[in-house]
């Protein structure tokens, strides 16, 4: 027992690091970690999961907000469409095709993962010309940069198809649970032409809003177990806060690196669900 | 583009919305970490009806607080008059709260 505990809090440390630098809710391992090494029931891993991406965002938001890398203002906006997304997937779940959605949404993050690594080697944005929504909405922002100790001033496009691409990728996490920011983060990086810190920055902030939702369902249902969610609701605040301090000094492009292998493995998993 | 790039274009009598919203996040994780963490040492302990409950007020309390983040962000906008924000914080706030309902009746 004492063993398992530390085990699975060890485990949910490395996720809340790696969750809270790339802008991800972290069941990407959780869920597998879980349900392969420990035995533990699907639904009960998922609701785990789903209660640690809070975690995983609010560890790490403080030291974002405090470095004003969030774009809060961004934040909100997308936040409309994440959880009218949310809610629209669960309102038409069943009456969808699920193996259709895991190809398309699959497909989709395999494109985004192609130009994330055609654009590996840039470290901010050039050129970006700000739409008018953005203008009149006050969406630019800027934020110190400590490892490249300057101050960054961006401007922010694609306010409308960046609201719209949250609405579909609220729908996959109402419908299929799955991409907390693994869609947010390349929409904001490469619709919306938001620095790559920011943009994994500003993911980490909203997945908890989302997350809040499915979580209070899953309390309902008595899905959450705690003792197997308490070690890992700890291990990942304890790791994103961890986390959140180490990504404020990173670069963007090695920020970015690290995520190319996990969108284009997360690109094939779900082509596979979908085909299987 | 004049007002791109210098500091606080509108000077605000209050603190930045990142801070305030950064002090809510610190102390609702705070709370949650230490139930929890009470929690578990209560399990190893092997009182485990109270560890239960310990690790449930700590999973709730980190529950809460997006959903606190949310109203709060509304509410400063709101102090700010930024009326189009404000709506967009009640936008999520319901469409949250439909998500909460929905998914407790098909349960």
């Amino acid at each position: 027992m004492l063993v398992q505990t530390l085990e699975i809090f060890l485990i949910a440390i490395t996720a809340g690091v790696f969750g809270s630098i790339l802008g991800l809710g972290g069941g990407i391992i959780i869920v597998p970690v879980l349900t392969l090494l420990f035995n533990v029931p699907m639904q009960t891993a998922v609701a785990a999961s789903t209660v640690s991406i809070i975690a995983t965002s609010t560890g790490a938001a403080v030291a974002f907000l405090q470095d004003r890398l969030t774009n809060t203002r961004v934040a909100i906006w997308l936040e409309m469409g994440t959880s009218t997304g949310a809610l629209s997937g669960a309102l038409i779940a069943g009456y969808l095709n699920q193996r259709f959605l895991y190809i398309l949404f699959g497909l989709l993050l395999a494109y985004s993962g192609y130009n994330m690594f055609k654009a590996r080697k840039n470290e901010l944005p050039e050129g970006v010309l700000p739409d008018r929504l953005s203008q009149k909405l006050q969406l630019q922002g800027s934020y110190t940069d400590r490892q490249l100790g300057k101050r960054i001033d961006y401007q922010v496009t694609g306010t409308i198809p960046g609201l719209i691409i949250m609405y579909f990728s609220g729908i996959a996490a109402g419908l299929l649970g799955i991409g907390a920011g693994i869609f947010k983060v390349p929409a904001m990086d490469q619709i919306m032409r938001i620095p790559f810190k920011a943009s994994t920055a500003t993911s980490n902030f909203m997945i908890g809003v989302t997350a809040a939702s499915g979580a209070v369902v899953y309390f309902a249902r008595g899905d959450v177990k705690p003792m197997i969610t308490g070690p890992v609701v700890l291990g990942v605040l304890l790791g994103a806060i961890l986390g959140a301090k180490l990504m404020v000094r990173l670069k963007s492009s090695t920020i970015r690196k690290l995520f190319i292998p996990i969108i284009i493995y997360t690109a094939f998993e779900m082509i596979y669900r979908g085909l299987k | 583009m004049t007002t791109h790039g210098s500091e606080p274009d509108i000077p605000s009598p209050h603190e930045p919305i990142e801070l305030t919203l950064a002090r809510l996040l610190r102390i609702g994780s705070f709370i949650a970490a230490v139930l929890i963490a009470v929690g578990i040492g209560t399990m190893l302990l092997g009182k485990e009806a109270l560890a239960t409950r310990l690790i449930t007020a700590g999973l709730l309390a980190l529950l809460a607080t997006p959903i606190m983040r949310v109203i709060t962000a509304g509410l400063i906008f709101v102090r700010e008059k930024d009326w189009r924000f404000a709506c967009f914080c009640l936008v999520v706030i319901c469409a949250l709260a439909a998500g909460i309902y929905l998914g407790r009746v098909h349960s």
